[in-house]
């Protein structure tokens, strides 16, 4: 695979940018990308991504990710540098091509293109003005907002407005008991014009897929409507260490959701471990949240997963291994039988993961019912 | 009962716990192609823990040396060319190795023990799929045997199911593709059989399908009124490689046409389906195709051409010709290519030849089917403008380089008008990025989760050699006229093939 990035002359206008001498910088390059080339370069738009970031961003970090992206997804980059903390209104722009050759051994190149806008001060406010004429139409338009989203945030107002899809990672949330249960209100409130997708969530479908599989097998389900015991173990993030991980935050709302559990007010936090007891119907499920001792490594991801049913002795087990490469499952129905197995984690890159995402366009109603459950689930802790 | 853990868009389709059980598991297909796509599906998680294979087969095997024969297979032929040892050690404990010889009761006795304890110690729940990768002669006594000995229907009082996916190919004429269909039926309802043909599981075979449904622009192009031809090339470069005691008997007709390339033909004419139920899809298939035009000695004559490769080179590397191979007869007439022009008798395609042809030894490795609309009506800009041109041309390549193109008439920059054939294009690779599943892994889970429309029905198989067998009957009697070799290794085909379009004013495009 090879990556290159061929940046043009900048527009650059405090009061605002020139769109068209911006598209025809990007249509230069093409032509010189295909003069130029050994291989034939194919130009490929199947969807404009607007990227959020902070000034503070590692740019090298962001372009291996966007390689990676542009192999999966090519199309129309708009990365909106913000600097908000600037004293001077400021708005520049360049532009870039951003080829790759398919992995596969493929001669052509395949390329997709980049503007990069870096803005400060009160020129933040307005940016998704300038985004709004360079975004590539009759293709869908993708905002990752790499930060956490505020809802009086005018940007992010914007930006959504002008988005077919949100992608936030909630991995990154400081606070993630605030976050989350901002998120749920974000999402409610946005129903109507907002679809969300979560790299977090993402990086859950393996755990998701494995803990449904218990309940195809017909004998098995029976059991899922016994469970009464759940332990969630964690590498509790280190940027809110006192909190449960939105991960595991995330997991345990998603079977509420499901499974129709109901929070009841009843939490106990211990040391470093929290317990929560739910209810379904008049069976009371105790949840607990416990750092995992012997797996860190991963921060703010959760290591293991048991459910048990103390009606009928069974347990039901999925965890990670300690390079954070497989995961283990058993099923075990008192001492009748237990089968297991261990299957690859999908360790994707950050790149491959939001790649993951910008291939969704439905609505994530799973995901947004687990994030309004884990809404509820803290309002109830911050109210008991 | 439901799982309400299953709902949400992102987790994958997954299957009910099963046992495949693979007959012929000694075999090239099990360690090039089965196993390493089971090892696959079990990695991907698109199969339940309680899952379990059984290889099936005549010779001596502890599962310990099946096991370690698999998982050398599984290193060198599966995509990735590596094996988790984590992953295998898990996968492996699913796997055994049972001999049984197709024809003997006695080891079926065996193998229905082996899955009674497989079902109690991996929770398998009595679902079977049996995996027919024998040679094609054992197929009828193999579900015979399972018949008999009650493996072909789930046990009394047990909820599960059993399915039979059966190799191509499926029969060597109609008469016993007939007699083939009545001897497993005797043992096999139809919803039972899964006759499979591994391109149907080809992503752009099955994209054919929301191509032209999905999209509302082209299916009102996609007729007689727009369309001036169609031609499907289905080329190898490869020669008999070491089966020319097996192709002798076969030919490219019965090789590749009447199964593989008749199953494109079918999507490409089929009206669309009221629904994307197999019944729904395979119903307007056989329709398609039964409205194809039979072939008479004179059609035969004019509008087909058999072929047999002499020596060429290939990719610049000298290769033998057909009767040079190995197990061929010094003086074969089995034809190595076979060009055949075909009707559809319908209000859709009335008066549309559809130009088929296949091969060994042909210039390039390529599946594709070119769609040649008519000229515009009009030569608005002049015959010296339009000379170069040709008409527009949907192409939809199926193998390699998988994706569509479209080719249309632009203007080249200039003051001047002159107009040059452009191409818009579809690829996968660089439109998805994404690592195309191998055909047998798709084919394989549809069987697991009971879905047959990427399956060959009874009536299509049939209906497949119905077509054929004037060809084969006519071409069998005029064995003495066949001037073979007529084609050097290489090329693309013999030159009457090249004559017969030229004659209807139109020319093999050229892949």
């Amino acid at each position: 695979m090879s990556s290159e990035i061929q940046p043009s002359a900048a527009a650059n206008a405090p009061q605002g940018i020139d769109v068209g001498r911006l598209e025809k910088e990007l249509a230069a390059n093409w032509r010189n990308a295909g003069d130029g080339a050994e291989s034939s370069v194919t130009r490929v738009c199947v969807l404009n991504l607007i990227i959020y970031a902070a000034p503070g961003e590692d740019r090298a970090k962001m372009d291996e990710l966007l390689d990676v992206v542009t192999e999966h997804a090519p199309g129309r980059t708009l990365v909106l540098i913000a600097d908000r903390g600037a004293a001077e209104a400021r708005l520049e722009a360049h532009v870039s091509t951003r080829c790759q050759t398919a992995s596969r051994g493929a001669a052509k190149q395949v390329c997709g293109e980049q503007v990069t806008i870096e803005a400060g001060g009160a020129a933040v406010d307005t940016a998704a003005s300038a985004i709004e004429p360079l975004v590539v139409p009759d293709v869908p338009v993708f905002l990752w907002w790499k930060d956490i989203p505020h809802e009086e945030d005018k940007l992010f107002n914007r930006l959504v407005e002008l988005s077919d899809r949100v992608v936030i990672d909630s991995l990154v949330f400081d606070r993630p008991h605030e976050d989350l249960k901002r998120l749920a209100q974000i999402i409610g409130a946005r129903r109507q014009y907002m679809l969300a997708s979560d790299l977090n969530w993402g990086r859950l479908t393996s755990w998701r897929n494995l803990i449904a599989s218990f309940w195809d097998v017909a004998d098995y389900r029976p059991h899922l409507d016994a469970i009464d015991e759940v332990l969630v173990e964690y590498d509790p993030p280190d940027v809110a260490s006192g909190q449960i991980a939105a991960h595991a935050l995330l997991l345990v709302g998603w079977l509420a959701a499901e499974l129709k559990w109901q929070p009841t007010g009843d939490f106990v936090r211990e040391e470093n471990n929290s317990r929560w007891v739910l209810l379904s119907g008049e069976r009371k499920i105790n949840v607990e949240f416990r750092p995992a001792a012997d797996r860190q490594g991963c921060d703010g991801l959760i290591a293991t997963l048991t459910l048990k049913t103390s009606a009928t002795g069974a347990e039901f087990y999925v965890g990670i291994n300690e390079g954070w490469t497989k995961l283990e499952t058993s099923a075990r129905i008192g001492d009748a039988r237990a089968v297991g197995r261990v299957v690859s984690y999908e360790a994707k890159s950050e790149g491959e993961r939001l790649s993951r995402e910008l291939s969704m366009l439905s609505r994530d109603e799973v995901y947004e019912r687990a994030v309004a459950s884990v809404g509820q689930l803290i309002e109830a802790l911050q109210k008991s | 009962m439901e799982n309400p853990l299953r709902a949400g868009v992102r987790l994958e389709r997954t299957a009910e716990p099963c046992v495949v059980v693979i007959f012929g598991a000694t075999g090239d297909l099990t360690k090039r192609k089965l196993v390493p796509a089971l090892y696959r599906l079990v990695q991907e998680r698109l199969v339940p823990a309680e899952f379990a294979i059984v290889g099936a087969a005549r010779t001596e095997l502890s599962s310990e040396e099946f096991r370690a024969n698999m998982k050398e297979a599984v290193a060198q032929f599966s995509e990735a060319k590596t094996v988790d040892e984590e992953v295998w050690e898990s996968f492996a404990q699913g796997l055994h190795y049972l001999k049984v010889d197709i024809g003997t009761s006695a080891d079926y006795v065996n193998l229905v023990a082996k899955l009674d304890q497989i079902d109690r110690e991996r929770g398998t729940q009595g679902n079977r799929v049996f995996y027919l990768s024998t040679a094609p002669t054992l197929y009828a006594e193999a579900v015979r045997q399972l018949g008999q000995s009650g493996l072909a229907k789930p046990k009394e009082g047990q909820k599960g199911w059993v399915r039979v996916i059966i190799e191509k190919p499926f029969g060597s004429d109609l008469a016993s593709a007939q007699a083939l269909n009545r001897d497993i039926h005797q043992h096999l309802d139809e919803s039972q059989i899964y006759r499979i043909d591994h391109y149907l599981g080809k992503e752009t075979v099955q994209n054919l399908l929301v191509f032209r449904f999905a999209n509302g622009i082209y299916e009102p192009l996609w007729n007689r009124q727009y369309i001036d031809h169609v031609q499907i090339t289905n080329a190898e470069t490869v020669g008999v490689e070491g089966r020319g005691g097996y192709y002798e008997k076969a030919g490219v007709v019965r090789d590749m046409l009447q199964n593989h390339v008749f199953q494109v033909l079918s999507l490409v004419a089929m009206e669309p389906p009221a629904s994307l139920n197999s019944e729904s899809v395979r119903d307007e298939k056989i329709k398609a195709m039964t409205a194809v035009r039979p072939f008479t000695p004179e059609r035969i004559r004019a509008e087909c051409v058999r072929g047999q490769y002499g020596a060429g080179s290939i990719n610049g590397k000298q290769v033998p010709g057909y009767r040079e191979e190995e197990g061929v007869a010094p003086d074969s007439a089995t034809e190595t290519f076979a060009m055949l022009t075909m009707y559809f008798d319908n209000w859709r395609w009335s008066g549309v030849p559809f130009y088929i042809r296949s091969g060994k030894r042909l210039a390039k490795r390529v599946t594709e089917i070119a769609i040649q609309f008519k000229d515009a009506p009009h030569k608005l800009f002049g015959s010296e403008m339009m000379e170069q041109m040709t008409p527009n041309q949907l192409i939809i390549r199926v193998q390699p380089d998988e994706g569509i193109t479209m080719r249309v008439a632009a203007k080249v920059p200039g003051q001047v008008t002159r107009i040059r054939d452009v191409n818009m294009d579809f690829r996968y690779g660089a439109s998805f990025g994404v690592q195309l599943a191998e055909a047998y892994e798709r084919l394989l889970l549809d069987c697991i989760l009971g879905d047959p429309t990427l399956y060959a029905r009874t009536d299509m198989t049939e209906r497949g050699w119905e077509i054929v067998m004037p060809i084969l009957e006519e071409w069998a009697s005029t064995k003495a006229e066949a001037p073979f070799p007529n084609y050097e290794a290489g090329t693309w085909g013999p030159q009457a093939t090249h004559d017969l379009l030229e004659q209807a004013g139109r020319r093999w495009r050229r892949p």
